[in-house]
């Protein structure tokens, strides 16, 4: 069978089918900017009980930055991140200060001026998607969950999961690696770990489209791992993508140390390496969603559904 | 079902579109035997004259010479505007056409004449028979002294007996004698005097001086002589005027130009517009004229031209791009490749899955760079960026705001490119961005993406984009130099919507990407590997 055959095969969705079959059809432009918008993100979610990062302060013009980082005064570490942001372009993450003076990952100590400065490109548009004005915010850093802490260095591990039709169907981690310089984000180099929906235990890895076993940084195992609270993880995935109205979204979840599961920002366009990292395809899951699923099905039902679709696809029922 | 992978509204829609283009395509070259391809085809041309007259009321007229076919040249497909003044042609007893555009000026009048020509390359042969007299009219009108001609003034008698004393026996090495002084020992300049006799006190003169000082003492010399004008063709939007002599010699009138330098007959880049009078275009009873001659160089032959021009079908006739303004259809032979470049686009991203900067950056750039070789043009590309991002790197401790750094960015590609203007007038590399407006604006955006590639992606990924990039420019570039796809689509602008049909293909195709069998390639090894 020809190299395309085969991936057509297991069912490998590529971005022409994603783009024209299901975020086409399943998210329709007007609701984007509910999940485009993070701070809109935080609000939606918010009113819906659901948890996510904590907003320290919002710059929403270049006269506002100066407020922003007074605010920012009894903080000793958080985030500044574009709302319009994509792809981790133009987060900043300050672990420490010392008075004026604060360590960003990759231990460069930057003073208020570069934190200004980087806070003013963002309202500028220099990271959002179109360029268009944007809106800098500053967050609470979140602390890795116990359960990462051997295998995520420099910053904090998410889970990435796919909700289609509001039925989770393939999750993974994303562990910050040195390389990624903290950032969770595979291509920046950060580790895919791939996560069984219905056992919560991850099963392969790559990093950089190669596989791995270990963390690059730390060399401990990856796979066969317990996600904690995984089962609240995807809970708050599927609720946070029905506040959305978008019918194929990525949601990353935070499992914070302190705060438990929370979800960090979700994505109307999300990325098809999460294939790479569980070895599986979605169009199967994604076809047995579309037969299986039915309107008004409580979150807990699909929930459900998602998980026993995973555990078939595994098995080879549905490819 | 997972074999298809075409939406079937896409498929339907995109069908429908190839086939009407292609319809039309095979209508017009099957059943109408329009050429598909451009014929090898010489020294034709299209040359447009284009007049702004502008008057306040008054009756007056505007007079331009228009040129006749003779053996070197066949002029065919004249045509011209009027805009609301009467165009008439008067004929001279020489021969000679003058177009005349009469009427009351009021406001700004465009007026055109427009026709093609067919300059021969076989070589005039000279006279043998010189020893035949001029007849009287001739001998009369062009052998006489006059203001403009000289011929008894002493520095005139005496040049001729210094340079080139009369020899019976060997009248065309006289010519050439004094055709090669006036070439070498007077310089041409644009802003050297008309007069013969100032242009022979200093040694540098006007081409209208020049050719004037040669008829002069040609005359002197006893051979009938006279002025003669025209235009030397190069494919520019504005063709440039040139003025040379002629002289009778053995029953033909000879060629001799000062200029230019040709002898006999006149080279297959030049056409004669008017003899005895050097001015081409003159007015009586306006305000203010203007003129300019624009040249296009035409691919194909004289009847496949006429195919085009008046088609056996009213309808084709009437839509036949042929028939527009040579301005317009300059700018439409470049519009009309567009859409190729677009599909090219479509295929390298949607099809192959290459990443580039900015999605019709490629062909912009590729745009740009049509009217210089390949090589040459990417490293102006690839200077300008470099300068650019170091300057990137320089600016970036300014801390400047977004706009104002990519003002100032502007700026630095600005002058950067201006630096390169001076740099290719110095090493001889003519128009080096004088054929369009060089995209500045997509280069500071192509430096700054570059940038914030670099510190978002790291060095690695963004070089690596920008190599992609270049291939994609590299491979939408050839469109805009292949004269056998500029015909074919500006001949048969229908094809727009065939190409628009595969566009939609394109866009309906959820297949796999190129690039895609490459990244997931590993998924179909593990399953390779699983036992059975």
């Amino acid at each position: 069978m020809s190299l395309a055959g085969r991936l057509r095969a297991l069912g490998v969705l590529g971005i022409n089918r994603r783009n024209g079959v299901y975020t086409s059809r399943w998210n329709e432009r007007e609701h984007y900017p509910s999940v485009d918008d993070k701070l809109e993100t935080k609000r939606l979610l918010r009113e819906a009980g659901i948890a996510t990062a904590p907003v320290l302060a919002v710059a929403r013009t270049h006269s506002e930055v100066r407020g922003m980082l007074a605010a920012l005064d009894g903080a000793a570490s958080f985030v500044i991140k574009p709302a319009h942001g994509a792809m981790g372009n133009g987060v900043m993450v300050l672990l420490q200060r010392d008075g004026d003076w604060f360590l960003r990952t990759g231990g460069v100590w930057l003073d208020r001026r570069a934190l200004s400065y980087h806070s003013e490109s963002i309202i500028s548009g220099a990271y959002a998607l179109g360029g268009q004005p944007d809106v800098a915010f500053a967050e609470e850093r979140l602390v890795a969950h116990e359960g990462f802490a051997d295998i995520a260095t420099e910053g904090v591990p998410d889970v990435r999961v796919v909700v289609f039709r509001g039925v989770p169907v393939m999750a993974m981690t994303r562990l910050p690696t040195r390389g990624s310089r903290g950032r969770a984000n595979l291509h920046q180099g950060a580790v895919g770990v791939g996560i069984e929906l219905d056992s919560g235990t991850t099963n392969f890895a790559v990093q950089s489209g190669r596989s791995v076993d270990v963390h690059p940084d730390t060399q401990r195992a990856v796979r066969a791992r317990r996600v904690p609270e995984f089962e609240r993880v995807l809970e708050i995935a599927v609720r946070a993508s029905d506040q959305t109205e978008l019918g194929y979204v990525g949601a990353d979840v935070v499992v914070d140390a302190a705060r438990g599961p929370l979800v960090l920002e979700l994505n109307a366009r999300p990325g098809l390496a999460i294939q790479l990292a569980n070895r599986a395809g979605l169009v199967p899951r994604l076809e047995e969603v579309d037969r299986r699923v039915r309107p008004d099905m409580p979150w807990a039902d699909r929930l459900a559904l998602g998980r026993d679709i995973a555990k078939r696809a595994r098995g080879g029922a549905l490819a | 079902m997972r074999g298809v992978e075409l939406s079937r509204s896409a498929a339907v829609v995109g069908a429908i579109l190839v086939t009407i283009g292609l319809a039309i395509f095979g209508w017009k070259t099957l059943v109408l035997h329009l050429p598909v391809l451009p014929s090898p085809v010489e020294n034709l041309w299209r040359v447009e004259l284009d007049i702004d007259a502008r008057g306040s009321g008054s009756r007056g007229s505007v007079r331009a010479a228009l040129p006749d076919t003779d053996q070197q040249q066949e002029i065919f497909d004249e045509r011209q505007t009027t805009d609301r003044l009467v165009f008439t042609i008067r004929t001279e007893k020489s021969g000679q056409r003058t177009g005349v555009w009469s009427g009351k000026f009021d406001g700004v009048h465009n007026l055109t004449h427009a026709f093609r020509v067919q300059l021969s390359e076989r070589p005039l042969p000279l006279p043998t028979d010189l020893s035949q007299q001029p007849p009287p009219e001739i001998a009369e009108a062009y052998l006489k002294a006059s203001a403009r001609f000289p011929i008894d003034a002493p520095e005139v008698r005496e040049l001729l007996a210094n340079v080139a004393p009369p020899n019976p026996s060997d009248p065309l090495g006289q010519m050439r004698t004094l055709l090669a002084y006036v070439t070498d020992e007077v310089l041409t300049a644009s802003s050297g005097s008309d007069d013969a006799l100032i242009t022979l006190a200093a040694g540098e003169g006007s081409q209208v001086g020049k050719a004037r000082l040669l008829v002069a003492l040609l005359r002197a010399a006893g051979f009938p002589a006279r002025i003669a004008a025209g235009l030397h063709l190069t494919p520019t939007k504005n063709g440039k005027e040139t003025v040379w002599a002629e002289a009778w010699l053995g029953g033909q009138w000879l060629s001799l130009s000062p200029s230019l330098g040709f002898f006999g007959a006149r080279p297959a880049d030049v056409v004669l517009l008017r003899s005895g009078i050097s001015t081409l275009v003159e007015e009586t009873g306006v305000d203010a004229m203007s003129y300019r001659y624009r040249i296009l160089r035409e691919s194909l032959r004289a009847e496949e031209v006429a195919s085009f021009m008046v088609p056996s079908n009213p309808v084709l006739a009437a839509i036949s791009l042929y028939r527009l303004p040579v301005g317009s259809q300059q700018a439409l032979r470049i519009l009309l490749v567009f859409p190729i470049g677009a599909l090219i686009i479509a295929v390298i991203r949607n099809l192959i899955g290459v990443r580039t900067f900015g999605t019709f950056m490629p062909l912009l750039i590729s745009l740009a760079l049509r009217e210089l070789p390949l090589g040459l043009g990417l490293g102006l590309v690839g200077s300008v960026i470099v300068l650019g991002v170091f300057s990137r790197l320089l600016l970036e401790r300014l801390q400047l705001l977004l706009v104002p750094r990519l003002g100032v960015l502007l700026c630095i590609v600005v002058l950067a490119i201006t630096a390169h203007s001076l740099l290719g007038r110095t090493y001889e590399v003519k128009d080096l961005f004088a054929s369009v407006l060089f995209p500045v604006v997509i280069m500071t955006m192509l430096i700054e993406r570059f940038s914030i590639t670099t510190a978002e992606e790291g060095l690695p990924s963004a070089v690596q984009r920008l190599a992609l990039s270049t291939a994609a420019a590299v491979c939408v570039y050839p469109i805009f130099r292949i004269a056998a796809l500029e015909h074919l689509m500006f001949g048969f602008p229908e094809l727009v919507l065939s190409v628009m049909g595969v566009l939609v293909w394109i866009g309906g195709y959820t297949g796999y990407r190129l690039a895609e069998l490459w990244r997931f390639r590993s998924l179909a090894r593990a399953r390779e590997d699983e036992p059975t």
